[in-house]
């Protein structure tokens, strides 16, 4: 098969590279105080950050120029990977916060999750695309895909880690979506997983607190309420034009993950209204092209894959808003190039490189 | 090349939708929390990392009517930790051990406090000088000293339930300190730094020192020589007769003007917790007693208002009268045969009472009863004060209105009663009775000028004078003949009064003794009252045990004011001597306190130029010059002249702040050497020094 190859969405890096510049001073701006006290170096994170933003745009590079047919074969051999270190990660991982998330030495980590979203999307595309003509059946075309979210998310849950499985739930789920699987089935579907949270909820009984504290975050101010009312007084206090860039209050040890799962809260903060509008409408301009780019897809393994990449962004970035905003409760995910966070940034980053790839061949 | 199937793309363009809208939902979300909830929620946010650090205000100074101090406030430093900034200097066995050593206390206590999860930790207040300079000294960090100033009522006990007492957070907990707290204790200051969730001050963080507003002087309407006088009296009465409780009220009939006020037993409000806190019970206004005798004074009043009696008419006393199935006696049935509605006054006689009572009538009885007001407070500026009891009308017999006519069965106060009486002193009119003259700010400015008060004219002029007569009869020929004092008219009423005991019916062997008069009784200048409470010894009866303290508090009063006798030869010859007056030293005296002085002895003052403080004085001090004589006082200029000579002042017993005031208005410097208030100064008062002089000042702690 030979394909026209044209130049990648502008539009599209443009965005991308807008959300991780504005994700780079963020993080400096939300961890120079905390670093400094603990670490007597403001740009302790920015540094370590700005070093995987230049890893995750080569990364992005040699994903975009990569040979467009070549894409499907890493499929099967990265979620191999995934499995094992998902695996491994359980006994070999490095504990943090009460949770066994990421595998390495010294400051270099590597969290398998992150990784796994990405393979996943890559995985299902490839394999959606053969079992298309089944999605139609509940058993031959959705049933296997369940058994691998299954799979995925019960590894990822021995971590714990509910967030992740949240969004890699909701990646597939969107995915199945998009093959075009049953209104039907995918109801039915939607409606387990709801069950599925709420289990997952009332077995562990910190989850039922969390739970319990995102319904009255007041009454539970100084346990497990406290992020959620923490970053609600940063976000409030921002208003229309924020109390400008480096004049957050809340970052001075009063919200905890200020720079990684409630970046977002000190950004509204610091910007205000205006910062928080700047960043929805280019993450909305992100899933406008991410979809632009799918619709436009050479064949089918490239609009699932490209749909698959800009729904695993968008909906985590949602999902994280949600929670500074106190919409949701405290799930521990970042927020898509603009959270610190290594691998996370390099992943995401990578799955661009993708996108990239495929709108170069759109018709 | 395959494209792309047409679901897909539908579905994707769906999945988009449905993106496009979560993200709006989202923006909303934000909006509201950012703009609906945003000044709440910002508010919350600072107030949350706010750290506050009390400012204390000043206390007001309480002055007498003269100008003198009866209370003020002296300032010592307090010691308090930031225990986050001592636990990071990491040294808080070592600031615990060394300020329990310096500050005389518990060790292990004192680290458990500095490292409590705590902004703020009050160490010590209000130290000694040379321990809180050892502590600046050793510079320990997270612990620090703050200027507080602390309540000192210079004059002792003396009118100590007047003035009240305050803690040491220096509120105001009683008396004159309490009531007018919200004035005389200024506003706390506060010191607010951001701070982060570790306790640490935010750079460029927002700082606010709201600076605290010192609370303003007052000018009570008591006067410390009446004052004075008039606890010495009592504190004699008192003691001679071993009382359980006293009290004695002088006022001003013409304002309502309180110009002493007494209670006993008493203490010393700088160190009130020695004694017990019944001591701080005002027995002048926060108890009740059933007045007696002396409460016949409102019901001559009322029968002479209703003119149901007139001086003339005549009563027949048998020892005793019936009402209804009762008898009511005169002391010791003894009869008093007939006599005018004057001559019962002077004997006091019950019976005659009991039937004028009947005259009256109990719709009218009560009608001035209210009009006097017994039953309700008379507002005066104290705390605590009792409204009295007075039978129910709905439920009073004929016995209640004879009994009532005679002074039993109510209970009033003895600034009720003070009240009521000086009605009949002044023309009938009753004034409120009040503790305050004026407000006046640090700077002299009168903030507030408080008015005599007309409550009600009770009675006519006319009944009011005619029985003005009537008393003064009672102290020449009656009763009250304890009270008689030569070369003054004086009119009063005693009073013998049973109490009822924790039984409900009326002891054998306690009364409550009292008299209430006032003087002259052409021109009543004052009305007084004492009151005591079960008295021992032999002849309990008001008019042998409260009529000689109020002959003395007259009597000494009276020479205060330089009041002239009447009619007699020595008299003329001492009313020559009082007319030639001294003059006083005025120099370097404030205006309105050179002033007061020359008012207070009866001379007339012209003051030349302008300034705040008496530069010269014509005639000199210590000459002597004719009642209403001129003097003529020179202020000082602003700018004193050059190389212009200064007369130093006398500054004993000012605090830094008033001898700072006064030399800068001088134009001299102040070396000031110690704290407290000052004792010596070099060189010394009256030695004449050039502009621009050193004057050494050495200061001491009051009360050590």
């Amino acid at each position: 098969m030979r394909l026209k190859k044209g130049p990648p969405d502008f539009i599209l890096f443009i965005t991308v590279m807008a959300l991780l510049g504005i994700g780079l001073v963020m993080v400096f701006s939300s961890s120079f105080y905390t670093t400094y006290v603990q670490y007597g170096d403001d740009y302790y994170y920015f540094k370590k950050q700005l070093m995987w933003a230049i890893l995750g745009i080569l990364a992005l590079i040699v994903l975009m120029k990569l040979n467009y047919l070549r894409i499907k074969d890493l499929a099967i051999p990265l979620i191999v990977l995934v499995v094992i270190c998902l695996i491994l990660v359980i006994p070999l991982g490095t504990e943090a916060k009460g949770a066994v998330r990421s595998l390495g030495v010294g400051s270099i980590r590597f969290s398998p999750s992150e990784l796994a979203k990405l393979a996943m999307v890559l995985f299902l595309a490839k394999t959606m695309e053969i079992n298309l003509d089944n999605i139609k059946s509940f058993a031959k075309g959705i049933l296997p895909f369940l058994g691998l979210l299954v799979l995925i998310c019960g590894l990822i849950m021995l971590q714990p880690d509910l967030g992740t499985s949240f969004v890699v739930a909701g990646t597939i789920f969107f995915m199945l979506l998009v093959a075009g699987a049953r209104w039907s089935h995918l109801t039915v579907i939607a409606f387990s997983g709801i069950a599925a949270v709420a289990v997952a909820i009332a077995i562990a009984p910190y989850r039922m607190i969390r739970f319990i504290a995102f319904l009255d975050p007041w009454k539970y101010a100084q346990t497990d309420g406290f992020q959620t009312i923490q970053s609600l007084y940063a976000l409030g206090s921002g208003g229309l034009f924020g109390m400008g860039l480096g004049m957050s209050r809340q970052k001075f040890f009063y919200l905890p993950e200020q720079h990684t799962d409630f970046i977002f809260a000190i950004l509204g903060e610091e910007l205000g209204f205006i910062g928080v509008f700047v960043v929805l409408a280019l993450f909305l301009l992100f899933a406008w092209r991410g979809f632009r780019i799918a619709i436009k897809a050479p064949d089918t393994f490239g609009s699932l894959l490209a749909a698959g990449i800009t729904v695993m962004i968008t909906f985590q970035a949602a999902i994280n808003i949600a929670v500074v905003a106190g919409a949701l409760p405290v799930t521990g995910i970042t927020l898509p190039f603009i959270s610190y966070g290594g691998t996370s940034l390099l992943f995401t980053l990578a799955g661009v490189g993708l996108l990239l790839n495929i709108s170069r061949y759109s018709n | 090349m395959q494209t792309t199937g047409l679901t897909v793309r539908k579905r994707i363009a769906t999945l988009f939708f449905l993106f496009t809208l979560g993200f709006i939902l989202l923006g909303s979300r934000v909006f509201w929390v950012q703009f609906v909830r945003g000044a709440e929620l910002s508010e919350k946010a600072l107030q949350n990392r706010m750290r506050d650090v009390p400012v204390e205000s000043k206390r007001g100074i309480i002055y007498d009517r003269n100008g003198r101090e009866l209370a003020i406030s002296v300032s010592a430093d307090s010691v308090y930790a930031i225990p986050a900034e001592v636990c990071r200097s990491g040294k808080e066995r070592e600031t615990a051990k060394k300020l329990a050593q310096i500050l005389d206390m518990d060790e292990d206590q004192l680290y458990q406090r500095l490292t409590r999860v705590s902004s703020f930790e009050w160490i010590k207040r209000q130290i000694e000088p040379e321990k809180s300079k050892l502590i600046r000294n050793m510079e320990l960090s997270g612990i620090g000293l703050t200027e507080e100033s602390r309540r000192y009522y210079p004059k002792g006990t003396l009118a100590s339930h007047v003035l009240g007492i305050s803690g040491i957070d220096n509120t105001g907990l009683e008396g004159i300190d309490y009531y007018y707290n919200d004035l005389v204790g200024g506003t706390k200051g506060r010191i607010i730094i951001e701070h982060d969730a570790v306790n640490r001050p935010i750079p460029e963080a927002t700082h606010k020192f709201i600076p605290p507003v010192d609370g303003a002087n007052l000018i009570l309407t008591i006067d410390e020589t009446i004052q004075y006088i008039t606890e010495r009296e009592l504190d004699r009465v008192f003691k001679e007769r071993k009382a359980k409780s006293a009290a004695a009220i002088v006022m001003d009939p013409a304002t309502g003007e309180i110009l002493a006020l007494s209670s006993r037993p008493t203490y010393n409000p700088n160190s009130f917790s020695d004694y017990p806190v019944s001591n701080r019970r005002n027995f002048a206004i926060n108890d009740v007693y059933e007045p007696g005798s002396t409460m016949k004074i409102t019901t001559a009043a009322m029968a002479l208002e209703e003119k149901v009696v007139n001086a003339e008419s005549r009563f027949f006393c048998p020892g005793y009268i019936k009402v209804g199935v009762e008898t009511i006696g005169c002391p010791d049935k003894k009869p008093h045969g007939s006599m005018t509605f004057a001559e019962a006054i002077e004997k006091s006689c019950n019976v005659a009472f009991v039937q004028i009572g009947q005259k009256i009538g109990m719709e009218n009885y009560y009608k001035y009863l209210n009009a006097f007001g017994f039953g309700k407070i008379t507002g005066i500026d104290l705390p605590g004060e009792a409204a009295g009891i007075t039978v129910p009308k709905e439920r009073a017999q004929q016995i209640d209105l004879a009994t009532m006519a005679m002074g039993q069965s109510n209970a009033v106060t003895a600034i009720q009663l003070i009240t009521a009486v000086s009605a009949v002193a002044n023309e009938g009119k009753m004034m409120k009775p009040h503790m305050v003259k004026q407000v006046v700010d640090n700077n002299g400015k009168v903030i507030k000028k408080i008015e005599p008060q007309l409550v009600k004219q009770v009675i006519s002029p006319d009944v009011a004078k005619e029985l003005c007569v009537m008393l003064e009869g009672e102290v020449t020929n009656g009763t009250g003949r304890q009270a008689y004092l030569e070369g003054y008219r004086i009119a009063g009423k005693t009073g013998t009064a049973q109490k009822v005991g924790p039984d409900g019916k009326y002891m054998s062997n306690e009364n409550v003794v009292s008299f209430i008069g006032f003087a002259p009784s052409n021109n009543p200048h004052l009305v007084a009252i004492v009151v005591v409470d079960a008295p021992k010894g032999s002849l309990i009866f008001g008019g042998w045990i409260a009529a000689p303290a109020f002959k003395e508090i007259v009597k000494d009063v009276f020479h205060y004011w330089e009041i002239p006798m009447y009619n007699s030869a020595e008299i003329e010859e001492t009313k020559e001597k009082v007319d030639k007056i001294l003059v006083p030293d005025l120099v370097n005296l404030p205006l309105s306190e050179a002033l007061s002085l020359i008012n207070s002895r009866g001379l007339k003052a012209k003051i030349n130029g302008s300034g705040n403080i008496v530069w010269q004085q014509t005639p000199k001090a210590s000459s002597k010059i004719d009642r209403g004589a001129q003097v003529i006082i020179d202020m000082s200029p602003l700018e004193p002249k050059k190389g212009g000579e200064i007369t130093i002042p006398d500054l004993q017993g000012k605090s830094i702040k008033e001898v700072a005031k006064i030399l800068a208005d001088l134009g001299l410097h102040l070396v000031p050497d110690g704290y407290g208030l000052a004792y010596e100064q070099s060189p010394v008062a009256g030695k004449i020094v050039s502009n621009g002089s050193v004057i050494k000042v050495k200061f001491q702690p009051v009360g050590e």
